[in-house]
């Protein structure tokens, strides 16, 4: 049975607009005006007990509202959900108990006190045993170098360390889910790195369902093989991450390198030629022919180097939100419960 | 129960650990404190130069009074000033997100998270006062009467916390509500002169609307054994009232959270 179910999930907020300006403001304060933002609209997917799942979305497309509403910060508006067979926005304690919900952009370390106090408060609201206290933060120390960390003043720690920190405070009672709401941000490639690698490693050891969001790619495609695609409130693609490369870029690119500059109508036999700049030229080959295709060229033409990469991810996410893959919806795993295919927002 | 008291336990350490930050913050405490109760004591002295008793209460029973005074402006100051001002600050940047997703009660945790710990002197101080009041009186109230000035002393507590309670958990709403903490605290310092002194309406509107009667004024009776039994009942009925409003509202509120940000 699937550990979080979502069905034809909305949320809808009612926010106030204000006119810019003073003049604007005055209004606003007087008379307001409400609008009604739909933050996610019929989202409807499952997820099996330690899945990794990476949501994918520009900012204000619903990813967060879902977090919350699985985490019982939110009620929705309609739809139905439930995590490990509760309903979360009862926020019943042994629920409360069984997830944790990290947020990069907040923290919930004491500020002026070490992290170390944080956590001993947190081991009494979760009734965390002494010895399991124990084991468990050495272990987690162990996985993220707490050490010197734990006796300095959160305000005297950098971000990165900060971050280690409220991971550690979000874990001491073993959750078995785990939302992660933009757990890298602001932090450098090689912090980005460690978080993400004491994420892969946490849900290895312990089973742990993930649900992470990100706009950092890296994020996503390190981690998760699954991905749901949220645009403006709706799911665009729910489904594995490599299918949805291969289908919207069923090609690789091959970077061909030569001593002159090349006609174009020779490299067309190759593949696709999307660009050539003085003697590089750029191709989409068809991903089964790659290798053929190599060989073929670096017998019959003459080439300095060559090189084959990946279709950038963001390249394709960005089509996927430009609703430009049609039918996406029909081939995802959730095809039965998306019955409106929301394209070309 | 007691994981609560617990929980409490650890709350008020890790305040106390804040606050050893802070060392001069103490200093400068302990100074503002004993500053504070001198303007009221001289203040007293003053009305009581120009008469034996007012609103029929004589310059050592006010006294009793103003210790009380003393001793929940050092409540406030200590547990209900700095966590409204938190719930506030939460609500505003979204932080109660991880007070609502922790299995405690989120009211317990909301408002008694934080203690500004130094501020407990002036409690201790409004004690002194009060027994002080007593000795001079050459008063030892009997056991009956510190049983009952307990009771009255606790439903104080509730009604202090429940009024406070209420300004935080209207923030939900109107996100800024410092204003009316303000508002709260200009009409609790009548509280330093006995309810009797007011005439007719006033009297009303702070006995039952803004019920500061009920905050010092009738413990310090209570403490003289000149309280009657129906103003005993009407305490415990005004705080277990205002506590259970307290709670539905911050129950009701937490309902309609939408969490600030994402």
């Amino acid at each position: 049975m699937a550990q979080i179910e979502v069905d034809h999930l909305s949320k809808h907020y009612l926010v106030h607009e204000k006119e810019p300006g003073l003049i604007g403001s005055l209004r606003s304060f007087v008379a307001r005006k409400y609008r009604t933002v739909k933050a996610v609209e019929d989202v409807s997917f499952s997820i099996d007990a330690g899945e990794m799942v990476g949501f994918l979305g520009p900012n204000g497309a619903g990813k967060t509202t879902t977090l919350k509403v699985l985490s019982g910060l939110l009620y929705p508006t309609s739809g139905r959900v439930s995590v490990l067979g509760f309903t979360p926005h009862k926020r019943q304690n042994e629920y409360l108990k069984q997830f944790t919900l990290v947020m990069g952009q907040k923290q919930q370390l004491m500020w002026d006190l070490p992290p170390l106090e944080t956590f001993l408060v947190n081991r009494a609201i979760y009734e965390v045993p002494k010895a399991d206290f124990e084991a468990i933060l050495k272990e987690l120390d162990d996985l993220l170098e707490l050490g010197p960390l734990l006796k300095k003043q959160v305000r005297k720690l950098s971000l990165g360390e900060r971050m280690k920190c409220e991971l550690a405070a979000a874990l001491l009672h073993r959750p078995k889910v785990l939302f992660l709401d933009e757990p890298t941000i602001g932090l450098d490639v090689t912090m980005q790195a460690r978080i993400r690698e004491f994420v892969a490693e946490y849900n290895r050891r312990h089973g742990a369902t993930v649900i992470l969001t990100s706009h950092y790619m890296a994020d996503v495609t390190a981690l998760c093989d699954r991905i749901i695609v949220i645009d403006k409130g709706h799911v665009l693609y729910d489904g594995n991450f490599r299918a949805l490369i291969e289908r919207i870029a069923p090609y690789k690119v091959l970077k061909v390198q030569l001593d002159h500059p090349p006609a174009t109508a020779l490299l067309a036999q190759f593949g696709e030629v999307v660009a050539v700049d003085g003697p590089t030229a750029v191709l989409h080959v068809p991903r089964a022919q790659a290798a053929e295709t190599a060989a073929r060229l670096l017998a019959q033409v003459e080439v300095d180097d060559i090189n084959f990469e990946e279709p950038a991810v963001e390249d394709i996410i960005r089509q996927v939100f430009a609703g430009r893959v049609d039918g996406l919806l029909a081939e995802a795993k959730v095809a039965e419960s998306s019955h409106s295919t929301p394209n070309a927002m | 129960m007691m994981r609560y008291a617990r929980l409490f336990g650890l709350f008020l350490k890790a305040s106390f650990l804040v606050e050893l930050e802070y060392r001069a913050n103490f200093a400068a405490r302990a100074v503002v404190s004993l500053f504070w109760a001198g303007v009221t004591l001289t203040g007293a002295g003053v009305f009581y130069s120009h008469a034996e008793t007012i609103g029929g209460w004589t310059f050592n029973e006010a006294l009793v009074i103003i210790g009380l005074f003393t001793f929940m402006s050092g409540f406030i100051q200590t547990f209900l000033q700095p966590n409204v001002q938190r719930i506030i600050d939460m609500i505003r940047l979204g932080t109660l997100d991880f007070v609502l997703t922790k299995p405690v009660n989120s009211q317990f945790m909301a408002s008694l998270r934080h203690a500004q710990v130094f501020s407990m002197v002036d409690m201790l101080l409004g004690a002194v006062i009060v027994i002080w009041a007593c000795m001079r009186l050459g008063y030892a109230p009997p056991v009956l009467s510190l049983a009952q000035f307990a009771l009255m002393l606790l439903m104080a507590v509730l009604i202090v916390y429940s009024i406070w309670m209420v300004i935080a958990t209207l923030a939900f709403w109107l996100v800024k509500v410092n204003n009316m903490a303000e508002l709260f605290t200009s009409v609790y310092d009548t509280g330093r002169f006995p309810v009797t002194t007011f005439d007719g309406l006033i009297r009303l509107v702070l006995t039952f609307v803004i019920p500061i009667a009920f905050i010092t004024t009738f413990p310090a009776q209570s403490v003289l054994g000149r309280l009657d039994t129906e103003t005993v009942l009407m305490a415990v009925a005004m705080g277990g009232g205002m506590f259970g409003f307290s709670s539905l509202f911050w129950r009701y509120a937490v309902r309609s959270y939408s969490s600030a940000s994402s």
